[in-house]
């Protein structure tokens, strides 16, 4: 049953935009740590990048949006990285594109409570995948120690390959990730979201606006907004007319 | 007056030969595809100063000295690698011929600028620029509503050709400064850059609120209730993280809003919702 329900969500599913989903999250775990950091990998420009992708980029920015501002004081300082959340943002917004779904939170008014039951499974993915980022440290040490002998027989060759093998070690554990992610997403959660009782589907629809101000409230938490309370006053009042104006 | 870092006036300047430095930018920005617990960018390090010693004839016992020397442990901002990267280049390239730069020496430098840059780094870029750029894009994708991949997209390619160009020079001022790169850390531009920075990202995510409260109080959050309520809501969330004085990862702050929303659609009942 479980097989034939599996089947059913995957029926008709474009492999060819699955697997280049998969391919940029691999590309975008890079982009968190290993190679070049250029932001990409944050949660909005992962989320945008995925849609345009998977053909719907303003999905990717209603997903992207509420999850940017929750994950914004999300440091990716020495050991405090929590999870992966580029491959998380890929995979739940892939899935949702793939499936047609259309959720929308201010940008794309659709399924408000679709975009908070998609922003909770991206959280929850980014901590799932968090143990692999682990794993995929220690083995570069384990790969970093094998390089020791070099330092006996000088041969740089070694030290070249091996920084290359951790390069590529997590490529694959980007890609693998956000290609199972994407097949948990479209055959287990999304379908999960049309069984949720009344009130939990309300309460999705309030997920996204929540987690946005609680991550504003942590950015004002981290930068002293009561020292700094005339940059906040500004920001509120330009922010509110920002928003009358446009 | 010269600026900090640079040499004297008069003296030749040294220049890294444009090829080399190409080879080492690039290996630069995949400086911590190795990262570990032990000894984090150690071998990102030694990578990409390799270039170097591979413009040289081969030489095992020197290749094996030069692998130990920078083996050990290292970490800094890879922002800002380029500095220390360019200084020991500079120094190798002194002491080339006269057995190498002693350990002991490539180690205090290295240790002693990779530290203090470390610390630059996290605050101008980590608390700084990052946070600033990432709230100025949401700014953009509420504002500019469907056509927000247009402004987001130019200002994705502003940022990264910033952060590439600023790499570019970090390693070609390093190689110019040799030791004297200390005296770059005095300069009292990377404090304005970082208070810069960090009024930045506090006065566009007080925008970001402003512009969220205002939704509400229009009546965008499409949950059926009452738009008073809605801004309360907000608002409460928005202050909770300040009272609490506490700092949660971004993936547990949404598990608090589903805990917070659950509680707010039974209490509101799902009439309304």
């Amino acid at each position: 049953m479980i097989a034939e329900a599996m089947s059913s969500a995957l029926a008709g599913t474009d492999w060819v935009v699955f697997g280049s989903l998969a391919a940029l999250a691999g590309c975008l775990a890079l982009d968190e740590t290993a190679a070049a950091q250029t932001w990409l990998s944050q949660p909005l420009p992962a989320a945008l990048l995925a849609g345009a992708v998977a053909g719907d980029p303003a999905l990717g920015l209603a997903v992207g949006l509420p999850l940017q501002l929750a994950l914004t004081m999300n440091l990716p300082v020495g050991q405090t990285i929590t999870g992966d959340v580029s491959g998380a943002a890929v995979a739940v917004v892939g899935a949702a594109a793939v499936g047609g779904s259309r959720p929308g939170w201010p940008i794309a008014p659709h399924d408000a409570s679709l975009t908070g039951w998609l922003v909770l499974g991206a959280a929850l993915l980014s901590l799932a995948g968090h143990p692999l980022v682990q794993a995929e440290r220690r083995l570069h040490l384990v790969w970093m120690l094998q390089g020791h002998r070099t330092l006996r027989d000088g041969r740089l060759g070694r030290v070249d390959a091996i920084h290359g093998r951790c390069l590529a070690a997590g490529f694959l554990r980007g890609t693998l990730f956000a290609g199972a992610a994407l097949l948990l997403v479209t055959t287990v959660w999304l379908p999960l979201h049309a069984m949720l009782p009344p009130v939990a589907g309300a309460a999705m629809a309030w997920l996204p606006w929540l987690a946005g101000a609680l991550g504003l409230g942590a950015v004002a938490e981290r930068y002293g907004a009561l020292r700094h309370w005339r940059w906040v006053i500004g920001g509120l009042a330009c922010g509110w007319l920002a928003g009358v104006v446009a | 007056m010269s600026r900090p870092g640079s040499p004297a006036a008069g003296a030749a300047i040294p220049h890294l030969p444009g090829r080399l430095r190409l080879r080492v930018f690039l290996r630069l920005l995949v400086l911590q595809a190795s990262w570990n617990h032990q000894r984090m960018q150690n071998l990102g390090l030694l990578v990409s100063l390799m270039p170097w010693l591979s413009d040289r004839p081969r030489d095992a016992e020197r290749d094996r000295l030069f692998c130990r020397r920078y083996y050990e442990f290292f970490n800094t901002n890879p922002y800002l690698a380029g500095y220390v990267v360019g200084g020991l280049l500079r120094l190798e390239q002194e002491r080339e011929g006269q057995g190498g730069l002693p350990r002991g020496q490539a180690q205090v430098f290295r240790d002693s600028l990779a530290r203090a840059l470390a610390s630059l780094g996290d605050q101008l870029f980590w608390l700084g620029l990052r946070p600033a750029t990432l709230l100025l894009a949401a700014v953009l994708a509420l504002l500019a509503g469907s056509a927000a991949p247009w402004p987001l997209a130019v200002l994705a390619v502003v940022v990264v050709g910033f952060q590439f160009a600023w790499r570019w020079r970090s390693l070609g001022r390093g190689y110019v400064a040799g030791y004297d790169i200390v005296e770059l850390l005095g300069d009292r531009r990377w404090h304005r850059a970082i208070t810069l920075g960090k009024r930045a990202t506090l006065f566009l995510g007080a925008a970001l609120a402003g512009l969220l409260l205002r939704e509400a109080a229009t009546g965008s959050v499409r949950t059926g209730a009452p738009a008073a309520v809605a801004v309360a809501a907000l608002a409460a969330c928005m202050a909770v993280p300040v009272a609490a004085r506490r700092r949660w990862a971004g993936e547990f702050i949404v598990l608090t809003a589903a805990a917070a929303a659950v509680v707010l659609a039974f209490a509101l009942g799902t009439e309304g919702s």
